[in-house]
């Protein structure tokens, strides 16, 4: 079926011309990032308090092969120096330039493995045009994967014993999508499909590096699961701005009041 | 004036000034999920005008370019109650579906309360049961096959009756209204998304033509998808005799507790919907599952729950995997009908999909499926 020119297309490719015209005049172009570099964003995030004890989660499915497992919650996850992991940190900014090594570096799996019955990692992103969902079976039971990203087609898929699949998501996502196990109801993971590589998810130390950002003014999204956008005194939404320069641009550490972690 | 006349005067224009007429009914937004608060008024128009200027209003609707749908139907549908000269009806919607379904399709019509399980919200773009399996290119539309034998049938064991006395016309309006409430509800939601979660403050027209584009496309393409009925049929085991089905069912049986189908775990070890997962968990519990819509209401602990659900319009409403031994099947008890529940899954909920889709194989093949089709159906308990 052909579509029809839609107007902001229209418009898009006006303004690459007019752009090409305005730099033919020597009036000031558009910020063009290979021009100015690249850079990394750093950062880490610090549970500023004393996390509570995880709690022990109900295995009560498939006991012979997952009860031997600690299974915990693993909603808040705070290392022994206070390190706050599994922070989803990403590029808000709509339209901003790749790099090509990025791009030609790119992992083209991102695996999320079902081992010693829970989801391995528990928070992860997706480049969903560059990379596909590599879904794989390590445990000895049968496992099963689903998810219904708004929007995206849902999927809810058995992995026999040994088993795998390839799952490519067909759209970005504004949240990390809820990933869950109807076999063993206590496993969860999240997943974020976006539209390009600047996103990281804070380690178990609660560091985090977003490689070869385009130098310039962006805004970012902090994202936890225990209350979703990260408002904090300085970041309303969970948003902060940031002047990327080429070379490292560190955020330092970022502490976090346990409060902010608290649905009032 | 003569007196009569007087008196007729005054009483007419008494009884118009108490006969006042009402405003004509708008699609409700879509904000259930969020507190009051979470949005505000300009959000809410935000959203609301472009769906307007796109889809119109439940008495006038409107089909954007490209989108595929028979205004003329959706005319017949929309409005209110009302017939012409000749007795051809109109406001088709109004008069058999909004009691549950609402005024917006979502399922949340003044009867929606009382029932169990709760009318269908088609404003997901979801539908449970589909002979069509869940691909990029569909996102597992129902066929139009699958809404006109939904709306012939009716759904056993729901309150969802047949509306075979309809004319064919009829049908066929009703299941194009049901895709013009799908394709404007989920262009909703991700309105929604754009606004409220992601905090744009302008909706450019053309990313919201491209979104109603986009699921305007699955309805259209929703073929691709289809598990052919004849071709299914191919590959069913011969059964003319009783010891072929016997063999059929006990093969069935043996696939039913396989580690890889696992249908067990669910429907419990006899068919009877008391598998270890719907059935009380080790800690006392009741371990409950839960179709997508109510899901949304479940927060990790009770409090939670109470928190989320009170958000929506209907209270939490858990789901229970299917007893065999009714013999009754929500989506029809013919083999096929169970073929194709087991084959693509039950689109929303947690029955997976068992068969092949596209090029992806599934953990049974056809004839394996056919045998726990018979295995299933050998459990009825009349």
């Amino acid at each position: 079926m052909k579509r029809r020119l839609s107007r902001r297309r229209f418009v898009a490719r006006t303004a690459v011309a007019a752009g090409a015209v305005a730099a033919g005049l020597h009036l000031p172009a558009m910020v063009s990032a290979a021009a100015e570099g690249w850079g990394d964003l750093t950062g880490r995030f610090l549970y500023d308090g004393t996390p509570p004890e995880r709690r022990k989660l109900t295995v009560d499915k498939d006991i012979e092969c997952c009860g031997k497992f600690d299974i915990r919650d693993e909603s808040l996850m705070v290392g022994p120096d206070g390190g706050l992991a599994n922070v989803f940190v990403y590029v808000r900014s709509r339209g901003v330039e790749i790099c090509p090594e990025l791009e030609a570096s790119v992992e083209k799996d991102v695996l999320l493995d079902n081992r010693d019955c829970i989801f391995i990692p528990h928070c992860m992103t997706i480049w969903y045009e560059k990379q596909q969902y590599y879904v794989v079976n390590s445990d000895p039971v049968a496992q099963n994967v689903a998810f219904t990203p708004l929007g995206d087609v849902p999927v809810n898929k058995i992995i026999p014993v040994g088993g795998e699949f390839r799952h490519q998501f067909g759209r970005k996502q504004t949240l990390p999508v809820k990933v869950a196990c109807n076999y063993h109801p206590w496993e969860s993971a999240y997943v974020l499909p976006l539209d390009h590589p600047y996103a990281a998810v804070s380690a178990a130390d609660g560091t985090f590096t977003i490689p070869k950002l385009p130098a310039g003014d962006l805004e970012f999204q902090v994202w936890h699961e225990k209350i979703g956008y990260l408002d904090t005194p300085q970041w309303t939404g969970g948003r902060f701005e940031m002047t990327i320069q080429p070379g490292t641009n560190d955020l330092g550490t970022v502490k976090i009041d346990p409060a902010w972690l608290v649905e009032s | 004036m003569g007196r009569v006349s007087r008196v007729l005067f005054v009483c007419s224009a008494a009884l118009l000034a108490g006969c006042s007429f009402s405003e004509p009914p708008e699609f409700r937004s879509n904000t259930e999920g969020f507190e009051p608060d979470e949005i505000t008024p300009a959000q809410r128009e935000e959203i609301a005008f472009p769906l307007k200027k796109l889809f119109g209003t439940p008495d006038e609707p409107a089909v954007p370019d490209g989108v595929g749908l028979d205004l003329a139907l959706l005319q017949m549908a929309a409005g209110p109650i009302r017939s012409d000269i000749e007795g051809n009806p109109s406001g088709v919607y109004r008069q058999h579906c909004v009691a549950c379904h609402g005024i917006s399709g979502d399922g949340t019509g003044p009867c929606a309360e009382m029932l169990n399980p709760y009318p269908r919200d088609f404003r997901r773009g979801v539908f449970k049961y589909t002979s069509t399996y869940a691909s990029s290119a569909t996102q597992g539309k129902p066929v139009w096959e699958d809404l006109d034998r939904i709306l012939r049938r009716g759904m056993p064991g729901t309150s969802m009756p047949s509306f075979e006395t309809l004319s064919d016309r009829e049908i066929g309006a009703l299941i194009e209204y049901v895709k013009y409430l799908s394709v404007r509800g989920q262009t909703e939601a991700q309105l929604v998304d754009y606004v409220v979660r992601a905090g744009q403050r302008r909706l450019e027209m053309d990313l919201v033509l491209d979104e109603v584009d986009f699921f305007a496309g699955h309805w259209t393409r929703a073929a691709k998808s289809l598990v052919d009925p004849a071709e299914a049929e191919r590959h069913a085991p011969a059964i003319d005799t009783a010891e072929q089905l016997a063999a059929s069912i006990d093969r069935g049986y043996e696939l039913y507790l396989s580690e890889n189908a696992r249908c067990y775990t669910c429907h419990g070890p006899n068919g009877e919907g008391d598998g270890e997962q719907a059935g009380l968990s080790a800690d006392g519990e009741p371990s409950v599952l839960y179709d997508d819509w109510n899901k949304a209401k479940k927060g990790a602990t009770p409090e939670e729950t109470r928190k989320r659900a009170a958000r929506f319009r209907l209270p939490i409403q858990p789901l229970r995997p299917r007893d065999f031994t009714t013999a009754t099947f929500r989506g029809g008890g013919e083999p096929i009908d169970i073929y194709w529940r087991i084959h693509v899954g039950i689109q929303g909920t947690p029955m997976p999909a068992s068969g092949t889709a596209g090029t992806t194989p599934g953990v049974l093949a056809p004839e394996q499926i056919w045998d726990v089709v018979n295995y299933v159906r050998s459990r009825a308990r009349w």
